[in-house]
């Protein structure tokens, strides 16, 4: 256990703390969704920025006292900070698109998604939010704009994975619909909460696109690293190659979608299956397939 | 039959196939060790699974034939693609554009149409439209008596946007192959106080030559107060023939380039200690003659006293830790019958052993040797990879975010040219629902104007 006044020292605390709002919002999203009240709708995004400027508040506050004790590179390497991070974008960018669009309904998933990190940040007993000394291997500022931009793609494929969702309730829902006639109509106040379908697609597309274009800055960025300290910009390693996996199950949507005229339900599979890489991508390589790239020799410490 | 081949090998579909291939093998790469001996691999897997994964070519799949190969062919079919599209693509960008009467014929699935009746003059509307449409970057007329035709076109440079960034990967494929090739990557530890000029490629350990010789001077691990590392340095000297030409720091993060050849920190350690340290004393002159020489088993070292020379052997006993497990074996490969004597010094056992007036004492210095692991690559045209990169990104973000919208207006005269008729049609590259919106909130704008 840390003590409460370390948890205040360090932001973590603050962190737990947004965890609340943005679980709050998750809540108020989802009565709106069985209500359909523009007032309860508002109150959640209210709540959700809220959590979200305590975040930027935590951030700061803990990249100042990481570099008081003597740490360079901001706090954003280890699972916790990573969990915590890839919340903070999917809200940003999730706040972003509800600017623009008219995507209440989207809030549901996005908070679920958001404080579903937050709770894993906080109560998963391996991600501890102790500051550790930065290992060797990440002293280098190649690092935050490698993390940065992996996790602007990482937010815009949860967005898009939101959205696929979406997608593929309102057009599963209206068909139904149209065989059994307008009764159910009125039941159906949810449906009607959603954006029209083709907003939808096109959204999907465009978050992807930004995802995209960050992924493989991202990714080019990782390599560039590499090549500054591993021996070379492409090793093959595990986190590597599915990085590579997700880039081409991306590539292969804007293809397919384009030149296939691939109809928007096929597309919202392919954003929905695209965000499952994405997480076998994140965390899957690290829990499942641990260090097999290994190609120190025995009996010496490989300290990449 | 050339077409159908030339539909084939251009064809998305041969691409869905190729992308998803390299996906599954790549994916199968990351759950079966890469590049290991055999001997590793036969600890893993039976000798019979490991002659499928052989022959299946599944142990080395990154460096493997099949797996350049349908690189290649993603490259081949990448150009292909390319090519064929282009002509289009020129048409559409440069034109000649195609008439209004065209478009409406061909009943594009993506397009829109409006028709407007209006009391106004065709140059007053040729106006007010170019207005509506934007900046009007062509504009085609082909006017006859009441007739007039507008083109406009948004965005249509950026149709070139995916070539380029096909053109990217595809650069950025051969400097990747082309590194391949001309590049390597290896490994090698070294002794400090050594030098060496042998490393050993990661995919196959086979011994490559350097050009010139590394020397390690030093390594040394620094700590954070906490015992957690900071950082792994080892000062590494580069030496040609013989003359010393610069000695550097390494560290993760911070490697040495000398004539195009990369040396990374990547590991240390030390070797299992296998010299202790005996001290030799001349028990006639305890003062004038000590020295520690530093022994392993199994190997004769000459005491410098009366060129008397022995050897340190283990001493195995049945079920049981010896108490020391050496002792000491002299010239003629008999253990004589010297006297030991042990005494417990502090933790550690002292040993002597005499033999006429030579005392052997056993000394709590163990020789350790620590080295680096160093990775030493050569990386070449990766500047031909860092480019194709930096266009793929920026034209990524072109493609994605600027679409080609083409609007042809007809302005005819009926009835005897007392009204004229406005017909627009509109085409985006992309089917987005943003693009009709916006399409329609133009034409109810017109619509609110002329009337
Ligand atoms: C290997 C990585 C590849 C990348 C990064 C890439 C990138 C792109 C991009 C960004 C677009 C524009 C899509 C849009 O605006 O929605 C595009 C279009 C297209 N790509 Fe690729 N592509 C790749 C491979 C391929 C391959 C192997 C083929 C082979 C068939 C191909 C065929 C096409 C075609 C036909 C288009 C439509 C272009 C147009 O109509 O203007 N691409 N590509």
């Amino acid at each position: 256990m840390i003590s409460p006044n370390i948890s205040v020292l360090d932001g973590s605390l603050y962190f737990t703390v947004s965890l609340l709002f943005v679980f709050a919002s998750f809540i108020g999203y989802f009565i709106f969704l069985f209500t359909g009240s523009k007032m309860i709708s508002k109150i959640s995004f209210v709540i959700l920025i809220a959590g979200f400027i305590i975040q930027t508040a935590a951030f700061v506050i803990r990249w100042i006292y990481a570099y008081k004790i003597g740490i360079d590179t901001p706090p954003l390497v280890d699972l916790y900070d990573s969990m915590v991070f890839f919340a903070y974008v999917i809200e940003i960018g999730y706040i972003i698109l509800r600017i623009f669009y008219d995507f209440d309904a989207l809030g549901f998933i996005i908070t679920f998604i958001a404080s579903a990190a937050l709770a894993f940040a906080t109560f998963y007993p391996l991600a501890t939010s102790a500051i550790e000394p930065t290992i060797p291997a990440l002293q280098s500022y190649w690092l935050i704009y490698h993390i940065m931009t992996l996790f602007v793609a990482y937010g815009a494929f949860a967005a898009s994975f939101g959205l696929g969702i979406l997608y593929l309730i309102k057009t599963g829902k209206s068909k139904n619909k149209d065989i059994e006639n307008t009764k159910q109509k009125k039941q159906n106040r949810f449906l009607s909460l959603l954006p029209e379908s083709a907003v939808i697609e096109e959204s999907i597309y465009k978050v992807i696109s930004v995802g995209l274009v960050f992924l493989t800055a991202g990714i080019v960025i990782g390599a560039a690293w590499a090549d500054s300290a591993w021996g070379g910009y492409w090793s093959w390693d595990p986190k590597e190659t599915w990085s590579l996996i997700t880039w081409i199950a991306y590539i292969l949507f804007i293809h397919a979608r384009f030149t296939k005229g691939w109809g928007g339900k096929k597309m919202a599979w392919i954003a929905v299956i695209g965000f499952a890489v994405v997480i076998f991508c994140y965390l899957g390589v690290d829990l499942i397939i641990p260090g097999l790239h290994s190609y120190a020799t025995p009996s010496s410490t490989p300290i990449l | 039959m050339l077409s159908k081949l030339n539909k084939f090998i251009s064809s998305v579909k041969l691409a869905v196939f190729l992308f998803i291939t390299i996906a599954v093998l790549a994916m199968i790469g990351t759950f079966i060790n890469q590049g290991d001996t055999i001997k590793q691999y036969k600890t893993i897997f039976s000798p019979a699974a490991y002659h499928v994964l052989y022959w299946l070519g599944f142990l080395n799949i990154y460096d493997s034939w099949y797996f350049i190969a349908l690189t290649l062919l993603l490259i081949v079919n990448l150009i292909a693609a390319s090519i064929n599209m282009f002509p289009r693509t020129i048409k559409a960008v440069f034109g000649p554009y195609p008439s209004f009467q065209e478009v409406s014929e061909k009943k594009n699935p993506k397009a829109v149409y409006e028709a407007i009746e209006t009391k106004k003059k065709p140059e007053e509307l040729k106006e007010v439209i170019g207005k509506k449409f934007g900046e009007p970057l062509y504009e085609k007329i082909s006017e006859n008596s009441d007739k007039a035709e507008l083109y406009y076109s948004r965005n249509s440079i950026f149709r070139f946007s995916p070539y380029i960034a096909h053109i990217s990967v595809i650069i950025i494929i051969i400097g990747v192959l082309l590194n391949f090739k001309y590049g390597f990557r290896s490994y090698t530890n070294i002794k400090v106080g050594k030098k060496t000029n042998v490393t050993y490629l990661l995919k196959n350990n086979k011994p490559i030559k350097l050009p010139f010789t590394i020397r390690l001077d030093r390594y040394r691990t620094t700590y954070y107060s906490d015992g957690i590392p900071k950082a792994y340095i080892s000062t590494i000297s580069i030496i040609e023939e013989h003359i010393r030409i610069l000695t550097k720091n390494i560290e993760v993060n911070h490697p040495l380039t000398y004539k195009g050849i990369t040396i990374y920190q990547a590991s240390y350690g030390h070797y299992k200690p296998d010299k202790y340290g005996i001290l030799i004393v001349n028990l006639r002159h305890i003062k004038s003659f000590k020295k520690i020489i530093y022994a392993s088993a199994g190997k004769y070292y000459n005491s410098k006293i009366n060129n008397i020379k022995f050897m340190l052997i283990r001493v195995v006993r049945k079920g049981k830790m010896p108490y020391f497990p050496y002792i000491i074996k002299l010239n003629n490969k008999k253990i004589l019958n010297f006297r030991v004597i042990r005494v417990k010094n502090n933790n550690f056992p002292l040993i002597i052993a005499r033999y006429k007036n030579i005392g052997f004492i056993m000394t709590p210095q163990l020789k350790t040797y620590y080295y680096s692991g160093v990775e030493i690559s050569k990386n070449t045209y990766v500047s031909v990879v860092w480019i194709g990169c930096i266009i793929l990104v920026i034209s990524l973000f072109f493609s994605f975010f600027f679409n080609h919208e083409e609007t042809w207006v007809s302005l005819s005269g009926i009835n005897d040219a007392k009204k004229t008729k406005i017909e627009i049609i509109s085409i985006p590259k992309k089917k987005f629902n943003s693009f009709y919106k916006k399409f329609d909130k133009k034409i109810s704008e017109l619509k609110k104007y002329l009337h």
